[in-house]
Order: structure tokens, then sequence, then C-alpha cells
């Protein structure tokens, strides 16, 4: 065992972690992080913790991302002048995704608005519970991407870019951050019972960045992540009898093939792995929380269930260290076409409580202060109706809302605006590169430094494009920032 | 690069340099060319000697000229080192500029020289050519000098030797007091033997009948056998195309399309191995397959079809210039490099890359030695015309085939052209019927709006389109407005154009490299490697240093209708003369036999690389298997009938002491199966390998989770699963060779086990032990599966009986008996398994209803599968 140590483990890990969703092993050997090394020197990754260029305010995020596109201007951005205009024919340049069922009427939202906490901020009756939290939040009604598709806006918002292929945002924060996670995956998402979303898999890709830093899938069923989660002829009990079997077998083995110590090293890596499965059954395991908790998150309720288990098992997978996690709503569920007027409110009453509550529990935890939290869609809803027989909004990527909450986000702010009738963002516009550098400088990292060494030349989230931090939302803006 | 040896550098470096002092004391045998130069050469004479302008006038390549110095007067006090700018420069770290410094040993060396007097080894010249001038030193390395043929060593032990090789390597251990271990037993053999030759365990029977075989050649013939194997092709081929950088897509970007033909590529190396093709011929036709034939290459024979297919050689590393965005200029040059780096490193073993910028830093590899090599491959590249991946394709068609295909692509378009006309008469339909929605005084207008081109309007005319955008019905958006015409419109239409379609032959494309005769662009040295800074004209030829034939490559050879200048490079890298080539390959031989090359570093035979353990024997290896007609299995039946290959792996104290890394060779190594090894063999065991050869890649896509697995892709056009699946039958379970190698999707079961990424290439494998391979083996989809097929086979194979099953699960799995102790154990695990299972079905009535002793047998299989025994070859 003598040439055996926990860091042949160590420097071996930076290869050959594959496809395999499994590559956070990377552990750190030192509780503190790693100095800042310049980035485009690296030759080995690894998931090591990295020190980020400036201090952080935020070091882990959660992201629920609203796939489909929820309608800001019936959650989120009042517009009385669309109640005034409604039925008339709009006048402005319009780009519809469905020419049939394309019209040009107004429609004003069906939902009244109310002024929540001190800082007064107008929710839609569709979301009582973030109403709870406006004090929490961080509000952007300006938010632009302007490719009117999903897989594009979802690409832009996501990896920095319209185009596929790119790195997603999980992808260079662990790249840029490594993980505080001892046996966990540094990048989590959770997918949704309702089907994976626009794009699917490619949401969570690593893209050219070494495959360590792709997102680990918790799945909806049995087994919860491939390959950490046993199969099912060999749950509990079973793999106890066969792991211990299989110890036995191989230290048979290593008897007579005295002083190898690569296969020291395996008996011992198959306790580390067992021990890794145990850590993440223990993170998914919600019934180690309190009734009050369950109850917070309305996991007593069959409505708000899923997604609040889902919410839950984000907050504890922080908790232990790791750095992001993404929640993804099913396949186009907020893409309300038609039928918006049931649709809508179904999908908030699944989503909001949870929402809120993740935000509150993060609160009272203390977690908040470090834990950047993001709500939001690929894009919004035209203030015009699609479909007349079953009224529905149509794409909009010119101007929509997305909150943030903690992590150095200001509290009870609300920043930009859209026109009077809700279609183009015309204030303080936040698009997706703007969004970026806004979240790597929570993050401590450098939008420009933060790269990759490609064939093709330096690699960074932004591409090369001029995103500013957007100082207004934040607590602690950089001083430099205009 | 994940393989590369990069991250030993620093190791090396300082290694490199220990091998150049010599002399009791330090200092007092300093010489420049010795001590001082090498690190003047890595850190300074790029700036102060090698670049056109001479930076602050100073020429640091000559004792004579440093001592003199430049613009800030003498750099050398001799005899003080305290007083010499030169020092004081670079101890202050205000030289060289640029984070990397000189080392304190470094500095210690240069002060040495400078207090010990600033000698020389012998005058230097009078005058430097601009940056090929190399010394004495340099060019005495070990891997530039021909290769010598010694007499074998005498051994004490002469009764031990089986193999001439054997005598070299015995003669070393004695030398040491030591000599091999016992010789491995028959079923140890067999097993590693079998997995070696042909990257499978070998069966029962076949383990059976050697450990029973009396004949005194019974293990020749088992090797005569494994050669002979078509497997044999299938697992030496894989290793070539490790070095080569096989893969079935362009890489380099995102978008790595995919290289349809590239496979034919692998086939031929496969066919090449088993076929036992000359390497002399092999590399030849790899290099310049082309040019043993005429162009146009229309109506190619088969042969004449391999020499062209055998260029794919050179068409292997990433290709982004089809790709959207990229810098066409960066990404052609770029494609060249990494051809010249796949030579240099399967070929010449040496890091050529290295001097595309600059003169080599430690090699003795001129700038302009770059571009002599750069200069053969430049009239098929040709950067500045250059032709897109699916433009260098050669098509094998004859010209019958293609006469149907065009006249299956005529019908095509006819086709479609009748499509588009039914297809408009439906679109007119849904324009009048959403016209009707309009209040009637306006639907002449419209009408005539619609008849309009857009940018024709006027802006009445626009505002009537916005106020009623639904009217914009076309050809795509149709579908939209009356799907169910659209439906059945779309479903008879298709499946029309589709009977059409499959009566076109099928492609045979040969990727190739080809020149266009005529066209023979010229090489130019580029100035810090930057094409947007080219310089002087450089034409082909070999490395200044390996050129001891004084081989000349003319720029275009009147005698072939291409340049020649590939062809010619080959013929003198197979010429038998070459210091490299053999030493090359059979080091390479070596490293796959042993798991270990004579010299370490296997792409790397240059200062930085290893020195060869055992130097001799590879010059007589090298020298043997060019004699020996360059025939590899002749060659390999004499490595693997050796002593040396037949010894126990078992660590002996005597040998521990001394050579605890077994750089002699007293036993033989330990080693754990190949990613592609693993899974073949698991498909193997289970009595599911489709044993088909050759042809198109068996697809990879991603699973529900991103991870990739061996399938049909499904998805729809957004990126998301459609739960369809659509079998692949039996070559779902094809040997991995066959499986798609995408350089932007590495399959998953492959990948932990250190499956390379072709980035362009891969030039040692590491063999790593990471708890993601264990996580694979405990709960990976695939193992159950394959543990399942195996306990299907051991229940047809050996019944219900638990100690039966356990017995044949052994000598399936380890090719050997249990032990007493281990069948009871085995039996014992049974036992346990199935009563678990059985209770812990009888307390869960929603449990799914499985055969529970048939459930622990599967168990039983998964974990001898996941066990060293079975994941080691020893």
């Amino acid at each position: 065992m003598s040439h055996f140590t926990r860091r042949h483990f160590l420097t071996q890990q930076a290869f050959g972690l594959g496809g395999l969703a499994v590559a956070w092993l990377m552990r750190n050997d030192a509780v503190t992080a790693s100095p800042p090394k310049p980035e485009l020197e690296r030759q080995t990754f690894d998931l090591k913790p990295r020190s980020p260029r400036h201090a952080p305010q935020a070091t882990a995020m959660i992201s629920m991302f609203m796939q489909g596109g929820p309608s800001h201007i019936d959650l989120c951005d009042p517009k009385p002048e669309l109640t005034k205009r409604h039925l008339q024919s709009y006048s402005g340049d319009i780009k519809y995704d469905n020419a049939a069922e394309a019209s040009a009427k107004l429609f004003g939202s069906p939902w009244k608005f109310t002024r929540y906490g001190q800082c007064g901020m107008d929710l839609s009756e569709l979301l009582p519970h973030l109403g709870q939290v406006a004090d929490e939040i961080c509000l952007i009604r300006s938010m632009h991407t302007g490719v009117n598709n999903h897989g594009q806006s979802i690409n832009a918002l996501n990896t920095g870019r319209s185009t596929a292929g790119r790195p997603a945002l999980g992808s260079w924060l662990t790249y840029g951050l490594g993980t505080e996670s001892q046996n966990l995956p540094a990048f989590v998402v959770l997918s949704d019972p309702g089907g994976l979303p626009v794009l699917g898999v490619e949401n969570w890709q690593n893209g050219w960045l070494p495959s360590l830093y792709q997102g680990t899938v918790v799945r909806p069923h049995e087994p919860r992540i491939l390959n950490l989660d046993p199969p099912e002829q060999l749950r509990g009990a079973a793999q106890g009898r066969f792991l211990s079997y299989l110890d036995q077998i191989n230290r048979e083995h290593l008897a007579r093939h005295p002083r190898e110590h690569d296969l020291a090293a395996r008996i011992q890596s198959y306790e580390l792995a067992a021990r890794m499965q145990s850590a993440a059954k223990e993170a998914l395991d919600v019934t180690r929380e309190s009734e009050a908790v369950h109850k917070l998150y309305g996991l007593d309720d069959p409505v708000t269930r899923d997604y609040g288990t889902r919410c839950l098992i984000a907050r504890r997978l922080v908790e232990r260290g790791v750095r992001f996690v993404q929640i993804f709503t099913g396949n186009q569920t907020w893409d309300h076409h038609g039928g918006i007027e049931t649709a809508l409110p179904d999908v908030c009453r699944k989503t909001d409580k949870p929402a809120a509550a993740l935000v509150q529990d993060l609160k009272q935890t203390g977690l908040l202060e470090t834990t950047l939290v993001h709500w939001g869609g690929e894009m919004g809803r035209l203030p015009v109706v699609q479909n007349e027989k079953n009224i529905g909004r149509d794409h909009n990527t010119y101007g929509f809302s997305t909150w943030l909450a903690g992590g150095g986000v200001k509290r009870g702010c609300v920043w930009g605006e859209t026109d009077e009738l809700g279609h183009k963002a015309v204030k303080d516009v936040v698009n997706h590169y703007d969004y970026h550098a806004t979240l790597l400088y929570l993050f401590g990292l450098d939008p420009q430094t933060l790269a990759f060494q490609r064939p093709t030349g330096r690699a960074t989230l932004l591409d090369g494009q001029p995103g500013q931090i957007v100082s207004g939302i934040l607590e602690r803006p950089p001083p430099a920032a205009t | 690069m994940r393989n590369s040896l990069r991250g030993l550098l620093p190791a090396l470096i300082v290694a490199a340099f220990a091998g150049f002092t010599r002399g009791d004391e330090p200092g007092v045998g300093s010489r420049f060319e010795t001590d001082v130069r090498p690190l003047l050469k890595a850190h300074c004479f790029q700036c102060h000697g090698e670049e056109e302008e001479l930076k602050g006038g100073f020429d640091a390549r000559l004792a004579r000229s440093l001592v003199k110095g430049g613009d800030s007067g003498p750099a050398v006090v001799v005899g003080d080192h305290a007083q010499s700018l030169v020092y004081e420069r670079v101890a202050a770290g205000e030289m060289p500029p640029g984070k990397k410094k000189l080392s304190p040993r470094e500095l210690d060396l240069l002060a040495k020289w400078i207090d010990g007097g600033a000698l020389t080894v012998r005058p230097e010249p009078e005058t430097l050519a601009a940056g090929d001038t190399f010394t004495e030193e340099e060019r005495s390395h070990w891997s530039f000098q021909p290769i010598q043929r010694l007499p074998l060593p005498a051994v004490q032990q002469a009764e031990t030797i089986r193999s001439p090789i054997d005598a070299w390597l015995l003669s070393r251990l004695e030398s040491r007091g030591l000599s091999f271990g016992p010789p491995a037993d028959r079923r140890t053999l067999i097993r590693r033997l079998s997995f070696d030759l042909v990257g499978l365990p070998p069966t029962p029977v076949a383990v059976d009948r050697f450990v029973a075989d009396p004949a005194p050649d019974a293990y020749e013939r088992v090797v005569d056998e494994l050669l002979a194997s078509p497997a044999y092709g299938e697992r030496w081929a894989r290793h070539w195309l490790d070095i080569a950088g096989y893969a079935d897509s362009d890489g380099y970007t995102e978008h790595d399309a995919e290289r349809k033909s590239a496979y034919r590529y692998r086939d031929y190396v496969i066919r090449a191995f088993n076929n036992d093709k000359p390497w002399d011929q092999f590399l030849v036709e790899q290099l310049a397959g082309d040019e043993l034939l005429t162009p146009p290459y229309a109506n190619l024979n088969p042969d004449e079809a391999d020499r062209l297919i055998a260029t794919g050689f050179l068409r292997m590393g990433p290709d982004g210039t089809a790709a959207p965005g990229v810098d066409q200029n960066a990404a052609r040059n770029d494609v060249i490099a990494e051809t010249v780096k796949i030579v240099s490193t399967s070929v010449l073993g040496l890091t050529v890359g290295c001097a595309q910028c600059h003169q080599h830093r430690y090699d003795p590899i001129a700038h302009a030695d770059y571009y002599r090599m750069r200069a053969l491959f430049e009239p098929a590249y040709d950067w500045k015309n250059w032709r897109a991946p699916n433009q260098r394709l050669v098509s094998l068609w004859s010209d019958e085939t293609r006469r149907q295909a065009d006249a299956v692509e005529k019908e095509l378009t006819e086709v479609t052209q009748r499509r588009h006309a039914e297809l408009d008469g439906i679109v007119a339909a849904a324009f009048e019927r959403e016209l009707a929605k309009l209040p009637v005084e306006i639907q002449p207008q419209a009408k005539a709006v619609r008849e309009t081109p857009a940018d024709k309007r006027t802006p009445e005319q626009q505002q009537l389109i916005k106020d009623y955008p639904f009217l914009n019905v076309d050809r795509g958006s149709v579908y939209l407005y009356l799907p169910d015409r659209l439906e059945p419109f779309n479903k008879t239409w298709d499946e029309l154009t589709e009977t059409i379609r499959k009566t076109r032959p099928a492609d045979e494309n040969v990727m190739c490299l080809t020149e266009i005769p005529g066209q023979v662009p010229a090489t130019q040295l580029f100035s810090r490697g930057d094409f947007n800074q080219p310089r002087q004209e450089i034409g082909p030829g070999e490395l200044a240093v390996l050129n001891s034939s004084g081989l000349t490559i003319v720029g275009d050879d009147p005698q072939v209708p291409t340049t020649g200048r590939r062809l010619a490079y080959a013929r003198h890298l197979t010429s038998g003369r070459h210091p490299l080539t053999a030493r090359v390959l059979v080091n390479r031989f070596w490293l796959h036999h042993f798991g270990r090359g004579l010299v370490a570093t296997p792409a790397d035979f240059g200062a930085l690389g290893e020195r060869p353990s055992h130097p001799e024997l590879l010059d007589w290896l090298a020298d043997d298997f060019t004699r020996g007609g360059w025939q590899l299995k002749r060659w390999q039946r004499m490595i693997v009938t050796s002593a040396a290959y037949r010894q126990s792996a078992r660590r002996r104290d005597e040998l521990e002491a001394v050579d605890p890394d077994n750089r002699l060779l007293g036993r033989m190594p330990v080693r754990r199966l190949e990613a592609e090894t693993i899974r073949d063999s698991l498909l193997a065991l289970g009595g599911r390998l489709t044993p088909t050869w050759y042809g198109p890649p068996v697809p990879v896509a991603p699973d529900d989770v991103g991870q990739i697995v061996v399938a049909i892709d499904t998805r729809d056009s957004a990126g998301r699963p459609t739960g369809k699946v659509v079998p692949l039958g039996a070559d779902e379970f094809r040997r991995s060779l066959y499986v798609q190698v995408r350089r932007s999707q590495p399959l998953g079961v492959l990948e932990p086990f250190d499956a390379p990424l072709m980035t362009p290439n891969c030039e040692l494998r590491t063999s790593s032990t990471v708890a993601p391979q264990s996580l694979l083996l405990m709960n990976g989809p695939f193992m159950a599966q394959q543990a399942d097929a195996l306990a299907t086979r051991i229940l047809r194979e050996a019944g219900s009986e638990p100690a039966a099953q356990v017995e044949r699960a052994w000598r399936l799995v380890f090719c050997r008996l249990p032990t007493d102790a281990e069948l009871t154990g085995g039996v014992a695990f049974l036992n346990d398994q199935s009563a678990g299972v059985r209770g812990a079905i009888a307390k869960d009535p929603t449990a799914v209803a499985v055969d529970p002793s048939r459930a622990a047998l599967a168990n039983l299989c998964q974990a001898l599968v996941s066990s060293n025994g079975f994941l080691y070859v020893d």
C-alpha cells in the first residue's frame, strides 16, 4: 500500500471521466481552495475548489429554468395600457412564430396585479407566494435575447450564444470554480417527469470543455442518478452482499499478487464509489427533512409535491457543497400558444409555492447570502392574441422577465422596463451577455479571463461579446463599473 | 493532448540537463556546448540569435558572442559571474521576459561556467548560418545515429534462452545479479497471449486443449492460431488507429461533422494486419498511396482503391474547414499542422511540431526543418486553394454506377418539382380560406397585396398585411393552416421520394489525400508560425539532422504525375537505413506486448524523451524487423515465444530490491485491460459478441441523461428524446473497434477506462484507477445486461447446481478452475444472495418477480467481471 495514496486517485482523476455523469470525484485535499492561477495555462482539469479572481458574493447557484416562456405580461410585468387597448389592432412591427394563428389584436391580461412587500412590487394574482418573498428578490423586466425560437433562446441564456454545441453555464462555473462538495457532482440537473426540455440533454452539455464538467442528471424516476444508483437487481442489501463478495475475491486476488499497488487502489476505489453512492442517496432523501419544511415546499399537496421536492433537493445539494443546480420544468410547460387562461394558472399552482419556498428556506438557513437563485424562461409572450378561438400568446424574446435572489443581488428591486404594451424591453435592457457578465461577477470571475483554449482560439462564455455588468441590481457593484 | 506526457516535462527537463553535466566537480569541467548552451537555447536563443532581428544586438548562440555582449556592452566578465551582465540580468529575473525564468540549478550552471573560464569543448565556427546550426552534442543524440546490429551477448544461463531477445534481456539482468522469473503456468499464458494478440479471452475449450497438449510446440501452435485469427487484425489495428488519430468525425468545432467514409481506412488497417502486409509497403501506401496511381482516380480495382484509402492516414487529423464560423486560414493551417504532428509522432517519434514557431528548444530541429516537412504535404493540402473535406472524397463508382445515380437524381428533381406544384395549389387554397375571414370589401385589395412582391408593396399594402398577419401563408407555414391536408400530402410524397432514393446506388467514397496535377504551391517559412508572416520559400526534405544519406526531394518529380514528394519521403523512411522509422515502430510494438516501450516515451525519441532501457536490443530488434522484410507477424512470434514473455508476473524480493519499476523485465507486468478489450470481452463472455467484420461504424447517440451509448439517434428536431428505439440488432454487440468514434461524443462505457480522445491522435494511453470506473462496473446498465447474458450462458452450459455454476463462471471469466475455498465462497454467495432476494420479494409485494437463484447468479457474474482477476492480465 505504500505507493498508493489518495493523491493517486486524484491525479488520475483529471483523465478519463466521461459521458459518465459521475465526474465530480476530484476532491479537495486541503480545506482551503488553491490560489488563483492564470486560466489559460491549464493542461489538466479537475474539480478542486478554485479561488475566483475577486472575492465572490455568490458561491452556488440554483436556476429554476421555466422552459417554454412564461408570460411576463400576465405574471410580473403589468401593462395598464394593454388592458386599455384590449382587442384593438397593434400597429407596431411584430414577429410571429405561428403565422396561421397570428393576429394583430392586443390582449390585456385577464389577471389582477397587486403590490407586494415593502418594496411594493407589482405581481399578478397567479403568483401569490412569490409575493410573500418580494422583498427578497430582484425582478428584471427587461430581458432580451432577440432570437425567437425556443432552442436558440435557451442556448443564448444557458450557453452564451444562440448556436448549438457550446458549454452550459453550469459547466463554465464548475470549470472556473470546481466544487466544494466531497462526494457529490459539481453540476446537477433535476429533470421533470413531464419530459426533457427543448434541446434535451444538450442543456447540460460540457460542449468543448472537458467532459468532467458535464451536468449530472437526477432523474424523476429510479435509478435517480445513472451509475450512482444501483440497478433494480442490486438494490439495498443485495448490493451490500455483492460488494462484500467482490471485496472478498479482490482481496484473495491481491494476496496472490502481492505488492501490486494498482490492484489495491482498485479495491479502495470501490470503497470510495460506495461512499459516493450513499452520499448521493442521502442528499436526495427528502424524508430526512422536517414536516414544517415539507409543508413549506408543498410536499403535502399533490399539486406542488413534484416541483417542491425538486426545489428541496436543490437546497439539500447546495447545502452539501454542490456548485450549480438547474431545475428544468418539463417540455414546453410554459409555451402557452393556446388555452393560456387555464394552462397558465395550472403551471403557476404547481411552481409558485415551491419557488417562493426555496427563497424563504434559503433565507432562514442563511444560505441565501451566498446562493444565487434564478427563476426564468427563455422568452416571454406577445401582447397580441394568438388563436382567437383558444386564446394564447406567441413567442417574445424582445422583452421578458426573470427574477434573481440572493448571492449579492439587490432585494426588493425591480429593474428595467418593457414598452407600454410589454412587447420590447426599452429601459435598462439586459441581454444574455449582460446577464452572464453579471453572474460571473457575482461569482468573482472575470468574463475575459475565464477562458478555455480551443483550436479555434480562446473561448469564453461571452464569446467576445460586450456584456455589461448590471450594476443596478447588485448590492455591492464593482467600483469601476458604470 | 490528454494522453501526452506534458505533465512530466519539468521533471524531464531536469533529467536532460543532468545528462550534460560531467566531471567530478561542477564548474571545473564546465563547457559551453554541454553545460550552458542547452539552457540558453531553451530560454534565450529565440530573441538573441534565431530571429531576423537580434534583440539588443546580442547573440547568445556562441560563447564568443555571449562574452562579447551586445548594445549594453560585454555580457560576461570571464571568471567572475557576479560582475557579468548576463548573469545579473537573469538572476534578477529581468531576463528572459515572461513567466518562465531560469531555475536555480540553471543559474548555478551559468555561474560555474563563467567562473571556470567560459570554456568551450572545441573552437567555435567562424560564422553561424541563420537558425540551422547545431552542435556536435545535439547531433550525436542516440536516436539520430545509424541502427547498429551487435552480436548477441553471452549469458550465463544460456539454457533459459528461447529467443534472441532473451539474450539481451538476460545479460542485463545477470549484470545486476538477476535472472528471469519462472515461466507462467499455461492458463495464465494462454490468457495473456489471447488478450495480447486478439483482445479477447480464450474459450474454456481452447484453455483445456492447451493445458492438456503434450506436444513440445503446444505453445507455438497457440501463437500461430491466434496470429492467424481475423480477430488479431482487429486487435492490432486498434493500436495503430490510436497513433493515426482515427475518428469518424471532423472534430475541431462543436459541429464535429461525421466522416461517413473514414471507416474504409480503419478496414484497410485491419486487413493490413491480418494479411501481414510488410510495413515498408504499409507506410508507403499510407504516406503516398495516391502517388502510386495515376489521376483521375476512376474505375479503380480493389488494390488501387486500397492505395487511395491508405492515404486516409493523412486525413485523420481534425478538420474544421467545413464548419461554419471558423477562421478559414487558421483552420486550414491547423489541418496541415496536425497532419505533420501525426506523421512525426507515429513514424519519426519526434516532437517536430515545436519547430513550427521557432527552433526546437531541445532537439536539433530547425524552424526551417519544420517547413521542409510541411512542404511534403503542401501540394496535396494547398491551403490557398483549399478543398473542404467533402471535396477531397474520391468516388469508387464505376462510370456505369455514376450514370445510374445521375438518372435517379434527375428523377428526384422532377418529383420535387411536381410536389411543389401541388403544394402551391394547397397554399393558394389556404390563402383563399384566410381571405374569406376579411371584410368582403378589402378582400380584392388583400389579393392584390398577395400578388405584389414584398419589396414592391405600398405602405398601405404593408399595413394591410400587418393587420391580418395570418395572410402570410407560404410553402413553409401552410402546415399550420391545413394540417389535415398536409399530413397525407407529405406522407405520399415522402414515400415516393424515399422509394426513388432507395434505387440510387450507395455512395462509395474514399477519404484520401490527393494532389491536383500541375498545382504546386510554394511552402514558405512562417515567422513565429504565423501564416500572416510568410518568409522565404522552403523546399521539401527530411529534417537535416536525420538526413545523413543526403536525400534530396525535388519539388516536382517528372517521373510521376503528382509531385512525388511524399513518395520520395516514404521510400526514404522505409529504405532500411533511416535511424528512426524502424526503431520507433518496433518500440511501439514492444510497448503493446510488454506494457512499456524500451523507450518509455514512444512518440519522443528526442532529448526530452526517455533513453532506451536496452539500446542494443532496440537496435537489434529494428534491424531484425527490416531485414525480416518488415513483416510483423514473424517478428511478434519471436517476441511472444521468448522466455521473457512467458515469465510469471509475480514480484520477487531480489527483483524488487534492484529494479522495482521492472525496467529490466525480470518478470511480466500486471496490466489492466484496455477500454475496448473490457467491453469486447464482456460481450464475448455473454456469448453476444457479433463476429462481423468491417463496414460503416455502429452509431452512437446520447441517452436520456446525456451519456453516450451505442444507439441510433432518435431525438426530435428540438433535441428531445422521443422514447423511440430503433433496434440495431446484432450490430449493437460488435467489437468496439467498429463503434463510431465521434470526437465530441466519447462512448460512456469506454471513456472512463481511458479510451483516447483524438486531439489529434493518441501517442500513449494512460491506465487510470478511479471511482467512476467502479461506479460503472457496479451500477452501469451495460454491466447489468452483460452479467445477465453471462448468467444465461452459464445456466445453459452448467445447469442449476450452484457448484457447477461457480466452476463454469470461473473457467469462463478467469480461465481456470476455482480453488476449494473459492468454490465454497462462490456457492455461499449464491445461496445468501438468492435467500436475500427471495426474502426481499416476500416482504415487498410490489417487487418485480424474479427467479432468486438466477438473480443471484447474475450478481455473481457481475462481481467476477468487476473484479481484478478479470480486469487485469498477469
